[in-house]
């Protein structure tokens, strides 16, 4: 039997086994509009903040934020199968933002809040989120956004109020708007590229 | 010149070896999923995937989520294990018509 199949033929079942075996992977690739709907929520919260002067912007927004994510979130993975990587991501980041939610929520309640902490946790967070995520994907441009979170953590610690401000909205801006639609736009040419059922089996 | 292995007839169609192989990159995955990722029919679909289940390479959950059935496949150890030797004896087989 071995010998009558065509080398062809033996080619085209390891293509196929490369192919269905990376279809597979790709699936957990793309949550680029997570970044995105975070980034608006954030925006809503400072604007809330500023000139709604209500102390209540940030745990409301973060909240309905949170309730939104996690229903968003959950349709999605009911479509999606299961991945351990996409376990080991999901967990790297519902466990910060847990901790920032906590952490920021006792400050304000107990009144220590102060902008420079605000900006240094939320930085450092971010920042150690991307980057674990970054090296779980092996994607260097995850990377460069922990980046720009570390140092908008540093300029929080050492600057003015207004310079940190100013470095925790363009790191917002750019960590999460830009790079969600950078991630949402690179997973539809990937879907362009490799539309579902083309290995037709 | 040592004897050529043959292919497990089980995993060799192509739709079969295309499911095991998708189910080997996630935990588990399901039915519409794979019937997306393949272009398949829902009854050749669920065809092959009964026969891989009958063979022990993939083990299947059912489960209403919303009201709503969902049937989740996941890859056995056993399947595991089937899919690493075909890939070898295709190597081995590649090898030696290369040779020949």
């Amino acid at each position: 039997m071995a010998v009558s199949i065509e080398e062809q033929e033996l080619k085209s079942r390891l293509n196929l086994i490369e192919n269905m075996i990376s279809e597979g992977r790709r699936s957990t690739e793309n949550w680029g509009w997570m970044f995105v709907f975070w980034g608006v929520a954030y925006y809503i919260a400072i604007a809330w903040a500023t000139w709604g002067h209500s102390s209540l912007a940030w745990p409301v927004t973060m909240i309905v934020a949170s309730l939104l994510a996690a229903v968003l979130a959950s349709r999605k993975a009911q479509r999606s199968p299961a991945t351990t990587m996409g376990r080991a991501i999901g967990a790297v980041w519902i466990g910060v933002g847990i901790s920032m939610f906590v952490v920021l929520m006792s400050l304000a309640f107990s009144g220590r809040y102060e902008p420079h902490t605000f900006i240094a946790i939320i930085g450092g967070m971010l920042g150690g989120a991307n980057a674990t995520s970054s090296i779980i994907l092996k994607w260097k441009m995850q990377f460069g956004c922990a980046v720009v979170w570390w140092a908008a953590a540093i300029v929080g610690c050492v600057g003015t109020e207004t310079q940190g401000s100013i470095a925790f909205l363009a790191a917002l801006f750019v960590c999460q708007i830009l790079f969600g639609i950078y991630g949402m736009i690179g997973n539809s040419h990937r879907r362009s590229a490799h539309p579902e059922g083309a290995a037709h089996a | 010149m040592p004897e050529l292995p043959e292919l497990n007839p089980v995993i060799h169609g192509k739709l079969r070896l295309a499911l095991l192989s998708l189910l080997s990159g996630v935990e588990k995955a399901e039915f519409t999923w794979l019937r997306a990722k393949t272009g398949s029919t829902d009854g050749n679909l669920g065809a092959q995937l009964l026969k891989l289940e009958e063979a022990g390479y993939v083990a299947v959950e059912k489960k209403f989520v919303q009201r709503k059935p969902q049937t989740l496949y996941r890859m056995t150890d056993q399947g595991r294990e089937a899919l690493t030797g075909y890939v070898r004896a295709l190597k081995q087989l590649l090898g030696a018509a290369i040779e020949a």
